[in-house]
């Protein structure tokens, strides 16, 4: 198999190409943080976007795909968060601050 | 009045966070390699062209150093690992792995900055470089005689660190 630069995603099928967009755009470029792969240009986010593609192409699952990326990189790889105990005021946060302020607003306004 | 006072607190509160998390400068990201053995490849030592496995490497403890000739923190931190490699009290190994580099410009970064290492492996699709979890080099791990990752180090390594956070894993193994 040939790659140019990883980049393209044309050797995959429609479904496929849709699989690797959406994963690509998931995985935090870890070079140039805050920037997801698909928008870097680093060598790293390439490498990672041929290892993606590679492992579409050989059949693997994105649950497969985001489980090689977690074992080695963790859990700061993806943006968004696994549903964890740790992170489980962060994924509450907003509905717990929503409710604080109803109710502060609600005595407020009596 | 505590009511007044109470959104104000907890903006507070927010603010403290926010501002911790800014000036905490420590944004090193842990591995969840630490503890786990070293990752299976095959891969051609930069010199001799003999191909090496990652069992191979394995039987005593050693650093691995991922490095390349283009990356400036490599070239910071040579003249340490030169130094470490000569320290005949440490007497510890230094693995490389030459990450995405051109094979001559490697060789002669070492014949005129010197060679650390005990064995150069040239990864230059970066495919181990990715099972070690390796986001930038330099990265330096400390691996144990069976080949578990004890420590690493993301960044370019100088005494200082080696002692204070090399040292003391180095002493627990040993």
């Amino acid at each position: 198999m040939f790659f140019t630069s990883g980049i393209s995603a044309n050797e995959l099928d429609t479904n496929d190409q849709m699989r690797y967009q959406s994963l690509i755009q998931e995985v935090r470029c870890l070079v140039c943080q805050n920037q997801s792969v698909a928008e870097s240009n680093a060598e790293l986010a390439k490498d990672l976007r041929r290892e993606i593609k590679l492992q579409i192409q050989d059949g693997k699952s994105d649950i497969e795909i985001k489980t090689y990326l977690l074992d080695r990189y963790g859990e700061f790889i993806l943006y968004e968060p696994a549903f964890t105990q740790k992170t489980f005021f962060l994924w509450f946060s907003p509905i717990i601050l929503l409710l604080m302020f109803y109710g502060w607003f609600r005595k407020i306004g009596n | 009045m505590t009511r007044r006072i109470l959104p104000l607190v907890i903006f507070f509160v927010l603010m403290g966070f926010l501002a911790q998390s800014l000036f905490d400068s420590d944004s090193e990201l842990p591995s969840p390699l630490i503890g786990k053995s070293i990752p299976q490849f095959t891969l051609q030592n930069l010199i001799t062209e003999e191909m090496y496995s990652n069992e191979e490497i394995i039987g005593e403890i050693s650093l691995i150093n991922v490095w390349a000739t283009w990356c400036v923190g490599c070239e910071i931190e040579h003249e340490f690992l030169v130094e470490l490699s000569q320290d005949e009290n440490l007497d510890i190994p230094i693995i490389g792995l030459n990450w995405k580099d051109d094979d001559q410009l490697a060789k002669l970064w070492l014949n005129q900055l010197g060679d650390p290492y005990s064995i150069v492996l040239k990864d230059p699709e970066g495919k181990t470089a990715i099972d070690f979890g390796v986001y930038g080099a330099p990265e330096t791990f400390l691996i144990d005689s069976n080949g578990i990752i004890r420590f690493k180090h993301i960044g370019p390594l100088d005494r200082e660190i080696f002692e204070r956070d090399i040292l003391p894993v180095l002493g627990e193994l040993n």
